[in-house]
């Protein structure tokens, strides 16, 4: 950064007082020569003075000059106070380059307030400054950052439009991810160009750019990326002091002992140096504004303390906690829960008779999950079922040991794969991709994958299979259950919904003989999985089961029924339109204020899911301690916040035009020469 | 010693006085007998040298022992003491009357200190001003006697004399014949240059001294601000802003001045003497004239 002064003048006068300023300094000449009648004082000679004077004359000019000493000083009196009512300000500084990216984070922790004003509003107004000390012809460009990128205002030399679109720039709650804005600034100053390819010639010329990168740096490192003919700088922002508690975790379960008792527990993490007393206030909506309870919770300083409330039955509503924590991150302080009725997903089973599946589709809990209806194969064949199917009536269709019919005829579009979920049995989608191999004797399992959300909690170590056949998924399957033949046990997507296939039968039917093709049913894991299966993928609910969401994260609406458009209703009241998207679900991504929304089927609240903060990383509003960011393999440190560089100079000219007063005082009644 | 009092003269600086005589480094022709060698040889006892007899020389001053010794006869010849001719030549103009005390009254002061001093060891004194006419010469005095006539005198001059420095030492030149001291106090401060003045004196073969008298707001002028200088002579007017560049020029102005008077009056044997009327009279005696060797 070169110093330099660049002054900009920002006058309140209206132009009849600057006629009266401007009129004032001849006003001064005028009556100064008007007043200067030299005293005469009798001397006894002349004679000395007078070669003095001659030997004086010589620099008449300069003489002249010193001898209205006086008027001079009034005039600089008078020309300081109007360069004071004037308004003047100046740049303190100078930017160097003529492209600049200035990347705003709007994030969540930039919320923060230090001292009274929001890290964002501190940064815009350090962006502000920036723009105003570009010189013309100098471009910018304007990103803001949260998880996403945004370009605000593309390359313009224009600063008063730069100016408008920074103003736009508005705070989000969501977490903090630079990758996408950096890339949205590479694109532009390291134009893209394929390694691989010789006649890929570069269409645009590299030009290089510098990156100011306003943000208190809670974002990883990015690694991956090279910075190219971008010139990084980062401002850090936030108070070395800052400290905040917040929720990171709240959520309400039914009690596994009482199923009709509610509990709420919430976390509380600490992140400053001190310990510290939190009140936690708990709302229900339907209480009105009288917290349901309060406590008080010790957070140790760097550290978490959890806190239980019990509620006793409640059905439905709002969960709103609160900690009275008065801390700078006001984000983090407030966290919600929806209480959902349940609601129990349509499931058909259809097979031919599977008693094993039928009882653990029948268990307490797998009821409470889904509404089964069974039917026999022959009721594929049936256009009402089909066109059930394919409006999407069923959230699971278990095809036992059959298939669905699919066609290509255009004018019977039901004879397709059902707008559902499905779990096979035996036997594989009648579509391209699975495929299901020979039949093998008694597969044994070596693996399954535990992390799956089918495969939670379900031990397969004591199950026997006589016979299976392993499969193969279209691309994008994941494989569940691995044998020494080769996969039992895969799912792929299809659409919005997915296929599981399983490869092997549970039970069988050869010749009219009923036979058990594997001892599962007799296992613990298989009611495990039969009710995974329920809860992956048979859409029921049960009360409270909704995924917290993080404010920018998409999710995913169920449908109750063949609607054609789910609305939503947000914190703030907007009501928002959801159509069905290409692949035929549901999904939501306006989920940008943390709060309470609401899923509205034809105006009927069908259930409510709540978005929350809950991101330490956020809440952790003290700025990175090392003062560095890392882009790829450059270091970038942080530059400290300096002044305002625009600076007010009126002060500064009132006070020389004092000075020269004084100045003036002094050589009236101090007989000092010049 | 005198217990006169007058304004001129303190009883102290008479009694310093008392002891003074004045000097001269020229041997005049005095008119009476004084006490003070004359280049004339006569009857006092101080020897000054022989010379041959000439018939008609008188023959008490005979050295018989030289004669009694060489055969041949030897006048004596001894000093004569005469009186000496003081003159005080006092600037008389308006310029003079500029300054605390007043330059005038300490040319005053002056001229009787050294009036006085020619007085008590019986010798012409005359105070004269420039502004006075060429015919009608000024009163003499001779004796302590006349102290209070001459302090009479010099009470009741005025500096308001408008008569050039030249031409006022020109009549006096010709009112008095070039024989004894001319002490002359001026602040020479005439636009017309002092040279001619100098020269005149000079060629009337006095034994000059010059006194450069100036007023302490002379040398050192506490002015400020705009100004019109008048010049209270010929009304001449300067119009000066007081600035530090125009003192220091005028310091340099006047040492200037100064150094050209003094280097003018040394080439022609003229004593200078630089005095401010800030320099007790007594003083300017005791210290300035006695080292200078006007009066011991």
């Amino acid at each position: 950064m070169i110093s330099f002064w660049s002054w900009q003048w920002n006058s309140l006068l209206s132009w009849w007082q600057w006629g009266v300023l401007m009129a004032l300094p001849p006003a001064v000449i005028l009556l100064y020569f008007l007043k200067l009648k030299r005293q005469p004082l009798q001397v006894p000679s002349t004679y000395l003075w007078r070669k003095s004077i001659e030997d004086l004359h010589v620099n008449s000019l300069w003489q002249r000059l010193r001898q209205n000493l006086l008027l001079y000083l009034q005039l600089l009196l008078l020309g300081m106070l109007i360069l004071a009512l004037l308004g003047p300000s100046w740049n303190a500084r100078r930017l160097l380059g003529d492209r600049f990216i200035f990347m705003v984070d709007a994030s969540a922790s930039m919320g923060s307030l230090d001292e009274e004003k929001t890290r964002l509003e501190t940064a815009k107004q350090r962006v502000g400054e920036l723009i105003d000390e570009m010189r013309s012809g100098d471009v910018a460009m304007i990103v803001s950052f949260s998880d996403q990128a945004r370009i605000v205002q593309h390359f313009t030399d224009n600063r008063r439009l730069l100016k408008e679109r920074l103003e736009a720039v508005g705070q989000t709650a969501r977490p903090t991810s630079i990758d996408e804005a950096l890339r949205a600034a590479s694109g532009s100053a390291n134009p893209g160009r394929t390694a691989s390819d010789p006649s890929d010639v570069q269409v645009a010329d590299a030009l290089p750019a510098t990156v100011y990168i306003f943000s208190d740096g809670k974002f990883e490192d990015v690694s991956g990326f090279s910075l190219g003919n971008l010139q990084p700088e980062y401002r850090p922002l936030g108070a070395d002091d800052a400290s905040n508690v917040g929720v990171v975790a709240f959520d309400a379960r039914r009690n596994e002992e009482y199923p009709d008792q509610l509990q709420a527990f919430a976390r509380l993490q600490n992140f400053g140096e001190e310990d510290r007393t939190v009140e936690v206030e708990l709302y229900l909506d339907s209480t009105g504004g009288q917290p349901l309870d309060v406590k008080a919770v010790q957070v140790p300083a760097e550290g978490a303390a959890g806190v239980e409330f019990r509620l006793g039955n409640i059905e439905q509503g709002v969960l709103r906690l609160v900690a009275k924590t008065e801390d700078a991150f006001r984000l983090d302080d407030e966290a919600w829960a929806a209480v959902n009725p349940p609601r129990q997903g349509r499931v058909l089973l259809v097979t031919p008779g599977n008693e094993a599946l039928q009882m653990a589709l029948l268990t307490e809990d797998a009821e409470a999950l889904a509404d089964v209806s069974v039917a026999p194969p022959s009721i594929l064949k049936d256009e009402q079922h089909q066109r059930d199917a394919a409006a999407g009536k069923y959230h699971l269709i278990i095809y036992d040991r059959c298939q669905p019919v699919v066609g290509d005829d255009p004018e019977r579009p039901w004879e397709a794969m059902p707008e559902a979920n499905t779990l096979f049995i035996g036997t594989v989608p009648p579509i391209a991709g699975w495929k299901s191999g020979d039949v093998v004797s008694v597969p044994q399992i070596i693996d399954t994958n535990r992390a799956h959300p089918l495969m939670h909690l379900v031990e397969l170590g004591n199950v026997m299979i006589v016979e299976g056949t392993p499969l193969e998924s279209p691309p994008g399957g994941t494989p569940l259950i691995d044998s020494t033949q080769g996969s039992l046990f895969s799912i792929a997507a299809r659409g919005a919904h997915e296929d599981a296939v399983l490869g092997f039968e549970i039970v069988g039917q050869r010749e009219g003989q009923t036979y058990v093709n594997t001892n599962w049913p007799l296992r613990l894991s298989f009611p495990v999985f039969v009710l995974n299966v329920l809860q992956y993928s048979g859409g029921g609910e049960r009360s409270l089961a909704t995924a917290h969401v993080q404010p920018g994260q998409t999710i995913p609406l169920l449908a109750g029924g063949s609607v054609e458009r789910l609305n939503v209703r947000t914190p703030q009241g907007q009501t928002l339109e959801v159509p069905r998207n290409g692949i035929g679900g549901f999904t939501f991504s306006r989920t940008d204020t943390p709060g309470i929304y609401e899923v509205l089927e034809d105006d009927k609240l069908q259930y409510r899911f709540a978005v929350n903060l809950f991101s330490p990383n956020e809440s952790d509003i003290r700025p990175r301690p090392e003062n560095t960011i890392k882009i790829g393999y450059v270091e970038v440190e942080g530059k400290p916040a300096t002044e305002a560089a625009r600076a007010k100079a009126w002060k500064l000219f009132l006070g020389l035009a004092l000075v020269v007063l004084l100045v003036e005082w002094y050589i009236y009644n101090r007989r000092v020469y010049l | 010693m005198s217990t006169v009092e007058s304004t001129l003269l303190s009883p102290e600086l008479l009694a310093q006085l008392e002891r003074l005589e004045l000097v001269s480094r020229k041997i005049f022709r005095g008119q009476l007998k004084g006490e003070r060698r004359s280049k004339r040889k006569g009857q006092s006892v101080e020897f000054a040298d022989y010379r041959n007899y000439v018939a008609g020389d008188d023959l008490r001053f005979l050295d018989w022992n030289l004669y009694a010794r060489l055969d041949r006869l030897f006048l004596k010849l001894f000093l004569e003491e005469e009186d000496l001719r003081f003159y005080a030549l006092l600037d008389a103009s308006s310029s003079m009357g500029f300054g605390d005390p007043t330059k005038f009254l300490y040319a005053k002061q002056l001229a009787a200190a050294l009036g006085f001093v020619g007085l008590i060891r019986a010798d012409r004194v005359k105070v004269e001003t420039l502004g006075q006419p060429a015919g009608k010469p000024g009163p003499s005095w001779r004796g302590r006697a006349s102290m209070w006539r001459m302090l009479k005198y010099l009470e009741d001059l005025e500096a308001q004399e408008t008569v050039s420095l030249a031409e006022g030492v020109k009549n006096f030149c010709l009112r008095n014949r070039g024989q004894g001291i001319v002490v002359l106090i001026s602040d020479l401060m005439d636009k017309d240059g002092y040279e001619a003045a100098l020269r005149y004196l000079v060629s009337s073969r006095f034994d000059v001294y010059l006194i450069h008298l100036l007023s302490e707001e002379e040398v050192h002028p506490e002015i400020t601000g705009d100004l019109c200088l008048v010049d209270c002579e010929d009304e001449d007017r300067a119009e000066i802003t007081v600035s530090a560049p125009l003192l220091k020029r005028y310091q340099r102005t006047l040492s200037a001045f100064l150094d050209g008077a003094k280097e003018f009056s040394n080439r022609r044997g003229i004593h200078y003497i630089f005095a401010r009327n800030q320099i007790p009279v007594d003083q300017l005696i005791q210290v300035y004239l006695r080292k200078r060797g006007l009066v011991r």
